[in-house]
């Protein structure tokens, strides 16, 4: 029983010749394949100017940037403060006239009083008195 | 760590753009001017600080050249008061006023108000007008310093029961404009006058 069971694998796995015309065949049923890209050759040309140095990512401007912001910043800055004390000096001298002119008001009202009081007594004197001054006797 | 050292960078660099225009504006302060030379016809005038402690009232005006300016350039020219003022007021180089009210008569430091007439008796000043009161107790001196042909000073001393005034006008003084001035509100009072600068009788002793 083993022994036929061997003679039988050994005949079935025996090397078999492929028919004729199998090659063919089986390359004919094959999909053709895509003709290859022809390759691309590069060729670095010579340059008149020198290579310029490497750029490293950020570092380099990062600072020039901050101080022009910091310029731009200061310069804005100060135009707001130079307006805001140029009001502040306007409003300075405004309320220091209006003082000053109050004032001088005030002093040459006191003074037209005192003025006036020695006007009327020059110009309008009591008669008695006038009159016993003129004529003593 | 880049957006770190940027940042400090930044404000850095702003503390200094703004330090440094300040830094020169601090520089650049104006020194304290020394204390100005009196004009001629400038009285110096004492503080009364024992009056002005007891008085109910006081107006103390010191305006020297520059604020009367300012003053001058902010009257108006529409109220007719302070149009008539700001004619007078362009020729003046300055205006001093000490005037005190009390609520009770009050005796008035004479030692001060000798230190004023010690000063009216420099050459220069003439008396123009001496009234005494006996009714009023009021007495108003009125001096000018006449420099040629024009008055460049006015100082006037009033006193009254609770009233005390010194005024000292310093300047060209138009006296037709400075009586002008004398219809602002004033007060009618009875005085006996003694008209020394418009009679020829000497002055009436009390």
């Amino acid at each position: 029983m083993t022994d036929e069971f061997e003679t039988q694998l050994r005949r079935a796995l025996r090397p078999v010749d492929a028919p004729e015309g199998f090659t063919e065949k089986l390359m004919g049923r094959l999909p053709k394949a895509e003709p290859a890209n022809p390759p691309v050759v590069v060729v670095a040309l010579p340059s008149s100017r020198p290579a310029a140095p490497a750029l490293r990512p950020t570092r380099n401007f990062v600072l020039p940037a901050a101080l022009a912001a910091s310029l731009v910043a200061a310069v804005m800055l100060g135009q707001h403060m130079g307006q805001l004390r140029d009001q502040a000096r306007q409003q300075r001298e405004i309320a220091e006239g209006r003082e000053a002119s109050r004032e001088l008001m005030q002093a040459l009202r006191v003074t037209s009083q005192k003025l006036d009081m020695a006007y009327q007594a020059v110009t309008n004197p009591p008669s008695t008195s006038a009159g016993e001054e003129e004529n003593p006797s | 760590m880049n957006v770190r050292i940027s940042l400090r960078v930044f404000a850095f660099a702003t503390a200094l753009w703004l330090a440094a225009p300040s830094s020169a504006l601090a520089q650049a302060q104006p020194k304290p001017q020394p204390r100005p030379v009196p004009l001629r016809g400038q009285l110096l005038l004492p503080e009364f600080a024992s009056l002005a402690d007891k008085a109910s009232e006081v107006v103390n005006v010191t305006l020297d050249s520059q604020l009367l300016g300012l003053g001058c350039r902010f009257l108006s020219t529409e109220d007719p008061e302070e149009a008539q003022v700001k004619k007078v007021c362009t020729s003046l180089r300055g205006i001093y006023v000490r005037h005190f009210t009390f609520d009770q008569e009050f005796a008035y430091p004479k030692a001060d108000i000798d230190t004023v007439r010690r000063q009216l008796s420099a050459p220069g000043w003439s008396q123009m007008v001496n009234v005494r009161s006996n009714k009023e107790k009021a007495n108003v001196d009125v001096y000018v310093l006449i420099d040629g042909d024009k008055a460049q000073g006015l100082s006037i001393i009033a006193s009254e029961p609770r009233e005390f005034t010194i005024v000292n006008v310093v300047g060209t003084i138009d006296l037709e404009q400075l009586h002008d001035l004398t219809r602002f509100g004033v007060p009618d009072l009875e005085i006996e006058a003694d008209k020394k600068s418009f009679t020829k009788l000497p002055p009436k002793r009390n």
